[in-house]
């Protein structure tokens, strides 16, 4: 990987990473823990003036560089950004740079971790699933607002030692394994990741439209093997963290310590969405009180637009998708999938004996407050749950909060139905141009009538035509097709400008 | 093949460990995502004394998405057409991710207790069923015993 060259690349000494930093003097880290209750507005304050201080800036700099969309600034809304002005209209070229973006934002970095878990998810759903706005997410977690992504356990049973916990919590990956060769991807040819350009793939005989899909295809395979091999640096440069610690080279601020792996898994629960065991506490809704993990709540999201559900009526002959106002096209935000109460929100309760990682102490020297006599699980339960005077709304994280284009989606949606009902029209209308005798057979729902291209094309070619014309003159049905053109505009000109102002 | 959550071969074992009265789900031994399904039919209902065979897919996607149900055995009911396809809403458009196969086989054992003929699936059946609830339940009885005879 020519762009994406790991540390041992860059210098050629794995101790370098517990070398960058990042937790440089205890000074300057009770002042990013002293400022919290300062930085509320500022959340990435702490990570600012820890970056800030850094010693050996150019280096981080370069880190920067070949670790990109790590979290300088998670709440940048820049042009840089991969999540900027979802309304504009994009080349395809800058859209696959978003997508590879995203890919990189949505690594897991061990050294980027807060009280305990990560920035970014597990694994548990594919990346296909993972499409919520990574940056909120991040800022949103180094706010303690959302409960972080933590490394879950497959099973758990509350008989272990700490010996035995501790063991199994020290050999957990920092991501879940990938499927290297999944079946969508067999068969398609992915080149030399190494050169962007891809074209020499494609067969350069095919269609315009071909070209489109083969590449969109390549480019999906290519972007699938980039990720495992992102992803698998930094669990590769995570491993050799820890070995280095164990063997006494080094010490590693970033890497947890013990006393830090045990009250963090021993005090988790299961959530019960995906069956998982995860380092508590966990996130809860706001309105039934139910727990919910972070890898499962960014899955929670609106359904695709569609059409309202009626209640069918059945004298009435179904209507066609197709024939439908675009307009009418809508999205509901998520229920709450316990208890349905519309506009999902959670609430999260930072723990707050441990503040560690990103505005906190380094994981290394985390300490347990908790005495070890380990009978006093019952009491951190309880506490897990925020009481009703604790929870301030104004926290409340919504579905729709880590999606924020969803509004840019349903109008993109809307646009490509009245953009292809429009065609239909259009070739309707010239049908009947260019053919007087063609029949009027679809025509009662003209000028507005909506309908796909297929349909209209398969009236136009259906043999009988009976000649039932209504009188309609070519001055008519130009007059028809003008108008349709000025309300057509019209929309797309209102359209824009709803777009714009909402910016 | 993607190796299978964590979330469905708990929920696998939970079924063996702690079963559904009146109901079984068993997965196929060469796709651990597709389960073979009996219901009892509901006491006190037309389907009683019946044993209707289900099947049941988890999709990719589950639990994100709604199992896919239908019935294998011939019924005589508003909601289930021909093809054993059911109309119950959280099998669509209210499926959550905190149901379970579980909770979708109780639900649908809960539709054989109570029909809804005003929102069918299967016109005819429904048509009958408002107009003549009696004989429905009469014919949906006979069904039972022609075809779902334990």
């Amino acid at each position: 990987m020519g762009n994406v060259p790991t540390k041992l690349d860059q210098d050629g000494n794995p101790v370098e990473t517990v070398n960058r930093p990042g937790y440089p003097t205890s000074g300057s880290m009770s002042s990013a823990s002293g400022a919290t209750s300062t930085t509320d507005q500022s959340p990435n304050r702490g990570t600012r003036t820890r970056r800030a201080s850094s010693l050996v800036s150019t280096f981080l700099n370069s880190g920067n560089r070949y670790r990109s969309g790590s979290i300088q600034d998670p709440n940048a809304q820049g042009a840089a950004s991969a999540y900027s002005s979802p309304h504009k209209r994009r080349s395809s070229k800058e859209k696959e740079a978003i997508k590879e973006q995203h890919a990189r934002n949505i690594l897991v970095r061990y050294d980027e971790s807060v009280d305990g878990g990560f920035l970014a998810p597990y694994g548990s759903y594919g990346f296909d699933k993972l499409d919520y706005n990574a940056d909120v997410v991040k800022s949103l977690i180094i706010q303690r607002r959302l409960a972080p992504f933590y490394t879950p356990l497959q099973d758990f049973d509350s008989s272990w030692s700490r010996e035995e916990l501790l063991k199994i919590v020290e050999g957990l990956p920092l991501h879940a394994a990938f499927n290297e060769h999944p079946e969508e991807f067999e068969d398609i040819p992915t080149g030399d990741l190494n050169k962007p350009n891809f074209d020499y793939l494609i067969d350069r005989n095919c269609t315009k439209k071909e070209y489109r899909r083969t590449h969109a295809k390549i480019f999906r395979a290519r972007l699938h093997k980039k990720r495992i091999i992102w992803q698998e640096t930094e669990n590769e440069v995570f491993l050799e963290a820890k070995l280095d610690v164990r063997s006494g080279k080094v010490k590693n601020n970033y890497l947890p310590s013990e006393e830090l792996k045990y009250d963090l898994y021993a005090n988790g629960s299961e959530c019960p969405i995906c069956f998982l065991y995860i380092p508590g506490p966990l996130n809860y809704s706001t309105c039934c009180q139910q727990p919910i993990c972070t890898e499962c709540f960014v899955q929670i999201k609106r359904a695709d637009p569609h059409f309202p559900h009626d209640e069918v009526d059945p004298t009435q002959p179904v209507k066609d998708d197709s024939e439908k106002d675009p307009n009418l096209l809508t999205t509901e935000p998520a229920n709450c999938p316990y208890c349905a109460t519309t506009e999902f929100t959670i609430i999260y309760t930072p723990p707050k004996d441990r503040k560690v990682g990103i505005q906190g102490i380094p994981p290394a020297t985390y300490k347990s407050s908790v005495p070890q006599a380990g009978d006093d699980n019952q009491d951190k339960k309880s506490e897990d749950k925020p009481e009703s005077k604790d929870i301030n709304m104004s926290n409340a994280v919504s579905s729709d909060d880590i999606r924020p284009d969803w509004e840019a989606k349903l109008n993109k949606e809307r646009q490509r139905l009245a953009r292809r009902s429009a065609n239909a029209t259009a070739i309707h209308v010239s049908n009947q141009l260019v053919n007087p005798e063609y029949a009027v057979s679809g025509n009662q729902g003209s000028p507005t009538r909506r309908g796909s291209a297929q349909n209209s094309r398969a009236t136009s070619n259906s043999g009988s035509r009976r000649s039932q014309r209504q009188g309609k003159s070519i001055e008519e049905l130009e007059n028809q097709m003008v108008q349709e053109a000025i309300r057509l505009s019209l929309k797309e000109e209102e359209q824009r400008k709803s777009s714009t102002d909402k910016k | 093949m993607a190796s299978l959550p964590k979330r469905i071969i708990k929920e696998t074992e939970r079924l063996v460990t702690d079963p559904v009265p009146g109901i079984t789900a068993e997965p196929h031994d060469d796709n651990l995502r597709y389960f073979q399904v009996t219901i009892e039919g509901p006491a006190g209902s037309p389907y009683e004394e019946g044993l209707f065979q289900l099947e049941l897919y988890l999709p990719d996607d589950y639990p994100m998405e709604a199992p896919k149900v239908r019935f294998l055995t011939k019924i005589y009911h508003p909601n289930i057409d021909r093809l054993g396809r059911i109309c119950l809403d959280i099998l669509k458009t209210n499926w959550s991710p905190a149901l379970q196969i579980r909770t979708v086989l109780l639900s649908v054992q809960a539709l054989l207790a109570s029909p809804n003929p005003n929102d069918p699936l299967a016109n005819d059946v429904a048509e009958d069923w408002i107009k003549n609830e009696q004989g429905a339940k009469q014919t949906a009885r006979e069904w039972t015993q022609r075809y779902a005879k334990k």
